[in-house]
């Protein structure tokens, strides 16, 4: 039996994101030649990563909390695959965040545990008083082995919650324990996650009697709700009856987008942060279980639109699942870009690029983006600015719907150009297929992959009809 | 620079083209050489190649091998004037025209007495994915990324229908009258006519433009004989005079625009060139603008005076610009059917006005009342340039 110690911290608030693609599994075995298969997976769009939904969920709960970017002491990312094996996955987080710029940042990874294991780091710095408010951001978009019974199961999603020394939901107590098997695994040098060697020797051997272990050694009664992971669909349920026939609450959001692999645990239990009570989070993967009970005492911000944020999300075939994943890929030359990613312009322009920085005229206040190549002002030819960060939304004033592009591009792409509600203008491209698109459209801008070139993602700001539930959070000018 | 009437300090006495279009049988030196020779022989009086004291090469970019940088050191051998002082011209689409102002100005400066002008632009040699369509991808990695040329314009389509009811079937009417105007012009590359009702179901290229919204990619060479006006008649008994020009820039990004119903570079451009002429519009026989899109016809045809702003697909519907109506505009076929071989473009434009200033046009050619004709391209990212050359048959 594992002995639980004390966490002390508590949620200030969440949010959540989903991918904009669904692919049901009816599509994938039917891809191989099988018949049936149940439910669906969510998949990211040629626009959206792991960093992307990372950003989103963050913006959400930062947003919920009502808290400032620049007011948070750093980020904590759990993320089995980031977009860089290895790079600048923190930084570039952290800018797009609008984070202060000497904020911590940590990335936990390696497996799907990471997700939890971001979430006690971050709990760690609270408890110690090195931060007073941490964000804690769990995001998986994985590259199934295909074939494998993973393309069935794996999802994508996101889910980021604010920590600090005191909230409406207090975290309590923790169990881990761990042994040292291969189960889902990615060697180095490998570009598709594999699936486990034995399904009834990792059901029997690993995940059940680990999970068994840490969720048991919790207090629990009856009334008490858990996230549970998943790994294939059917885990989940036979852990519950293991662990006592225990209330599942996870159950939505793993059937909504399938194994959300790190971001699983936090995903499962955020819809139920909307009411008092006790929940338990566990967390699996890389040989190690852990186990976080939650004691929820009023109804966490941003949780009562999580269900909304995870819902939606277009259907897809498998062939266009497996060409957003990059998987399936055309012969012949893509078109580069002018600039490689490695060079001066970037590091010029990678952080006002990220930010949505524009350079406010100090004369006339013409806001002139981008501003490293504006030394002078469109507007009245003065050469003094401060940079300051966009407004994530506008409205539309004009826009096409690109239908004839070379490869790599992804057509339809909707082109913009958006009047931002500070009265300043950019171009930007569209996140939808641009039948939603009209001229004075109110939209908003969301964390977009613009190109994966020569295998650097090049991120940048992509509008869609804005809802009404995300309600923008401006850091005030430097 | 205010000259009171037309500046008329240069003269154009000769003026040759190949015919355009995918031309995979020549390479650019041999285009160059088919639009020099053409040109040398439409020298009513003839010309000597001796006599040629430098040349002036328009080449925007080319997607040959990238040897068209240095146009300039190769098209002078390529023609047999190697030797000739020589320099590469390049300024977005205006390219051509922009040329053509240099090699009049330095006529003008006295430096040179004859000049010759060619624009030579291979569109071709590579895929339409790996040529024009590949500047998707250039330019800035997030600002411009996706911006392929008709980016640059479709989104002034979309503006200007929103706020003035300008219709696709308006747009359409460019398209049909500039393809009637190319089935009469040998030298077009497309030579058939079309319909409305085939503009309007073609293919989406980039909404609202379908695809015969827009130019084709054009291989082609153009190229005039500039003279000062004092030594014209040496060479023709029918010059036609550099009446004025203007050109003008604007902000490159498509953020940066005023607006989106017109283009400030050509507004800029057109009044400097129109001042410099001492015209006002009304006084045109005829004008070749850049109708690389249908809606980029309607706009100057705004932009340029001929029509109030506005009002100009309502004007292209009613038949005013066609040739034998009260604003002739793009009786070669314009860029939409006779190509948009971008350096060769504003000079084969040219070219055009000089034969109906000449009345040599053939069935193309319009009614001649005050002898004024403008050529016009505007063109770059956010249609940051524009350049508008005026010419005139009436002497000084």
């Amino acid at each position: 039996m594992s002995t639980p110690r004390e966490c002390h911290s508590a949620v200030l608030s969440i949010g959540v994101a989903a991918p904009t693609l669904r692919l049901p599994v009816a599509q994938v075995a039917a891809g191989w030649g099988r018949a049936g298969g149940r439910g669906q997976v969510a998949v990211c769009g040629p626009s959206e990563d792991a960093l992307t939904l990372a950003w989103l969920a963050a913006r959400r709960a930062i947003t919920a909390a009502g808290m400032l970017p620049e007011e948070i002491g750093g980020v904590w990312w759990g993320c089995t695959r980031p977009p860089f094996a290895e790079g600048p996955n923190l930084s570039f987080l952290s800018a797009a965040l609008r984070l202060h710029p000497q904020s911590e940042a940590a990335l936990l990874s390696g497996s799907p545990h990471a997700g939890i294991d971001a979430l006690l780091a971050a709990a760690d710095a609270v408890k110690s008083g090195r931060v007073s408010t941490a964000l804690v951001v769990a995001s998986d978009s994985l590259l199934p082995a295909l074939g494998s019974g993973l393309e069935a199961a794996s999802g994508a999603g996101a889910v980021a919650v604010l920590l600090a020394a005191e909230g409406p939901a207090r975290l309590s107590q923790v169990s881990t324990q761990w042994s040292p098997v291969l189960d889902r695994y990615r060697g180095d040098l490998e570009t598709e996650t594999r699936e486990v060697y034995d399904g009834r020797l990792f059901r029997e051997q690993v995940f059940l009697p680990l999970c068994q272990t840490v969720g048991s050694s919790l207090s629990a009664d009856p009334s008490t709700r858990w996230s549970l992971p998943d790994p294939d669909g059917r885990l989940g349920r036979t852990l519950g009856e293991r662990l006592g026939s225990v209330q599942i609450v996870s159950s939505a959001a793993r059937s909504e987008l399938g194994d959300t692999g790190a971001a699983a645990p936090l995903l499962g239990l955020a819809a139920a942060l909307g009411e008092p009570g006790n929940l338990i989070a566990l967390g699996f993967g890389g040989g190690r279980a852990t186990a976080l009970s939650i004691q929820v005492t009023s109804p966490v911000p941003g949780s009562s639109v999580v269900q909304q944020h995870l819902s939606g999300g277009r259907e897809v075939t498998y062939t266009e699942a497996l060409r957003c994943r990059g998987q399936l890929v055309a012969s012949g030359e893509t078109v580069e870009m002018a600039v490689p990613p490695g060079s001066a312009m970037f590091v010029r322009g990678s952080h006002e690029m990220l930010a949505l920085l524009g350079a406010r005229c100090l004369a006339c206040a013409t806001v002139n983006t981008p501003p490293n190549v504006h030394p002078t002002c469109i507007g009245c030819g003065a050469i003094e600015f401060e940079i300051i960060p966009l407004p994530l939304h506008g409205t539309v004033q004009t826009f096409v719907v690109n239908q004839t592009m070379p490869a790599p591009f992804v057509a339809p792409l909707p082109l913009l150009v958006l009047d931002l509600e500070d009265g300043s203008r950019i171009s930007c491209q569209g996140a939808s297929d641009g039948s939603d698109l009209h001229v004075g459209v109110a939209v908003e801008l969301q964390l977009r992959r613009y190109a994966l070139e020569r295998g650097v993602p090049i991120y940048g700001y992509a509008a869609l009809v804005a809802t009404a539930s995300d309600k923008t959070i401006e850091r005030p000018s430097a | 620079m205010k000259t009171p009437g037309p500046w008329n300090k240069v003269a154009v006495v000769g003026a040759g083209m190949i015919r355009f279009g995918e031309l995979f049988d020549q390479s650019y030196e041999q285009m160059a050489a088919g639009a020099w020779r053409a040109c040398r022989d439409s020298v009513d009086l003839g010309l000597d190649p001796s006599q040629v004291e430098a040349m002036f090469v328009a080449t925007q970019r080319g997607t040959l091998w990238g040897q068209e940088g240095i146009g300039g050191n190769t098209v002078p051998s390529a023609i047999g004037l190697s030797g000739v002082p020589c320099t590469r011209i390049e300024n977005a689409c205006p390219t051509g025209s922009d040329a053509f102002r240099v090699g009049a100005m330095a006529v003008a400066s006295g430096v040179h007495d004859v000049v010759l002008v060619i624009g030579v632009e291979k569109m071709r040699d590579k895929s339409a994915e790996e040529g024009l369509l590949a500047r998707a991808a250039g330019g800035h990695p997030v600002y411009t990324r996706g911006e392929s040329a008709p980016v640059l314009f479709a989104p002034f389509a979309t503006r200007h229908m929103h706020e003035y009811g300008t219709t696709k079937e308006m747009l359409a009417s460019v398209a049909v009258k500039n393809h009637h105007n190319g089935a009469l012009d040998p030298f077009a590359h497309f030579q058939n006519e079309i319909t409305v009702d085939q503009v309007l179901a073609a293919p989406q290229v980039c909404s609202p433009l379908g695809l015969l919204d827009c130019c084709p990619q054009t291989d082609g060479a153009a190229a005039v004989v500039l003279v000062s006006a004092e030594r014209a008649h040496e060479f023709t008994d029918s010059p036609v005079y550099v009446a004025g020009f203007g050109v003008a820039t604007d902000h490159p990004y498509l953020h940066e625009k005023q607006d989106y119903l017109g283009l400030l570079a050509s507004r800029l451009a057109s009044a400097r060139a129109y001042e410099m002429a001492g015209i006002v519009p009304k006084q045109l026989d005829c004008a070749e603008v850049h109708d690389c899109f249908t809606i980029t016809e309607i706009l100057d045809i705004e932009d340029l005076g001929f029509c109030e702003k506005g009002t100009g697909g309502a004007f292209s519907a009613a038949g005013e610009t066609a040739i034998s109506g009260s604003m002739p505009v793009n009786t070669s076929g314009g860029l939409l059917a006779k190509g948009h071989p971008i350096g060769a473009t504003g000079i084969a434009q040219i070219i055009e006005l000089w034969w109906q200033l000449r009345e040599q046009a053939g069935p193309r050619q319009v009614a001649l009342k005050n002898g004024y004709a403008l050529q016009h391209n505007v063109g770059g990212r956010g249609s940051g340039v524009s350049v508008v050359n005026i010419l005139t048959r009436n002497a000084k």
